[in-house]
């Protein structure tokens, strides 16, 4: 089940990136867009870039004032970034003054090869991560138990639930 | 009405959700054989598995049967795959399947339900989770992940449908049957959780996650079709996009 909360976190350490982005395509009106960082829900601190996850922080951080900030949509092209995957650029799709897409676009590395950034594991927040468990669960994956240690494991709970 | 039952096996315990009462004698039956002949082929806690007689060296490995020969191979495969980081070589010399055997048993037990045409069932087996079809009221079925921080509670969950129907997880506080971090080092990772379309794949490469460090992670993530989520020593979370959706 994906929430904006959790498609906010996942691409929250990108999101860092649309501070200092320049407005690409305003489909409404030709305002500065809001600051990435309010947009995404849940996770104001993105300070979890700094586990070595997919980007780096830009060097302008500050937000573009926004002379208009009311029912701001459309797609905006962020700046390109340097990131040790090589330079990156997000495409970030605003409805309602809310980042409901992110994408980003594929670049070339210094190797001449081509990066597809998408399905790195990148940082996310513990608790978007929490928050993202649905109530129907059948079965529990974890590290390998003994037939002793599944005694006092989730599973085994389940197991007896359904027995 | 969905009926679940619960067996040892390999040292751990499995369960197996299906549904209506004669699917569920015929599948417990036929997977606890299964399971019985690989553990005793395979398991070094058995001193007359053919695998304790290679380990003692009553039986040279070239005098293997094909089965074993089979396994090695396989192990072997996903060793240079993994660029050494999975590897079925213990560090005192012993050849240890385990990193593949339960895979295996589990996606042999799958081939076995489906051939009798039980489609819709949820197997776990020691934490690995092999899964095919759907709930009967059409829902996917949805696995929990241990928080390896607090092994009482989940961290989170994914739902296993489509083509993903296979998740295994590793964890460096695993007993440790067949992890050694590469080179011998503490871990990058605790706990590596992968989704994938086979369970093979899924196991083998959680068990790489652990045993490497960030750089493996993301050759891994390049080259494998696959979703993953893992957790380092200090509660940092990582995962690909596609982990929850």
């Amino acid at each position: 089940m994906r929430t904006r909360a959790v498609i906010g976190s996942i691409f929250g350490s990108i999101v860092v990136l649309v501070a200092g982005w320049q407005v690409g395509i305003a489909t409404t009106n030709s305002s500065a867009p809001t600051n990435g960082s309010t947009a995404a829900s849940g996770s104001p601190d993105t300070s979890t870039t700094s586990s070595g996850g997919a980007t780096e922080t830009p060097s302008s951080t500050t937000s573009p004032a926004p002379s208009n900030t009311s029912n701001q949509s459309g797609t905006f092209v962020g700046s390109t970034v340097q990131t040790r995957f090589g330079p990156m650029q997000v495409e970030v799709l605003v409805t309602e003054n809310k980042i409901t897409d992110v994408k980003t676009l594929q670049l070339t590395n210094q190797g001449g090869r081509s990066v597809q950034i998408s399905n790195y594991a990148v940082p996310i927040l513990r608790k978007e991560v929490l928050a993202a468990q649905s109530a129907k669960v059948s079965s529990v994956s974890g590290a390998t138990y003994t037939s002793e240690g599944y005694l006092s494991s989730l599973q085994s709970a389940l197991d007896k639930a359904g027995l | 009405m969905e009926k679940r039952i619960v067996f040892e096996t390999m040292g751990t315990v499995g369960s197996l959700i299906c549904y209506n009462a004669s699917e569920h004698s015929i599948s417990s039956g036929r997977i606890q054989e299964i399971l019985r002949d690989y553990d005793n082929q395979y398991s070094l806690f058995k001193p007359e598995s053919e695998l304790s007689k290679i380990a003692s060296q009553e039986i040279n490995l070239i005098d293997a049967s094909d089965s074993v020969k089979g396994m090695y191979t396989l192990a072997l495969s996903w060793r240079d795959a993994t660029h050494g980081v999975f590897t079925p070589h213990r560090p005192d010399g012993v050849v240890d399947l385990s990193g593949v055997v339960k895979a295996v048993a589990i996606q042999t037990i799958g081939e076995s339900l489906t051939h009798v045409e039980i489609t819709n069932w949820c197997l776990n087996i020691g934490g690995d989770i092999l899964v095919s079809g759907n709930h009967d009221d059409g829902s996917p079925w949805v696995s929990g992940i241990v928080d390896p921080e607090d092994r009482t509670q989940l961290i989170t969950s994914v739902v296993l449908d489509g083509d993903r129907r296979a998740c295994a997880t590793s964890g460096s506080s695993e007993r440790g049957d067949h992890i050694w971090s590469f080179g011998g080092y503490p871990t990058t990772f605790v706990q590596a959780t992968v989704i994938a379309n086979d369970i093979i794949t899924a196991d083998v490469l959680a068990t790489a996650i652990v045993a490497g460090d960030s750089g493996n992670l993301d050759q891994i993530c390049e080259s494998w079709d696959v979703d993953v989520m893992v957790m380092d020593h200090f509660g940092n979370v990582r995962m690909t996009p596609r982990f929850l959706s």
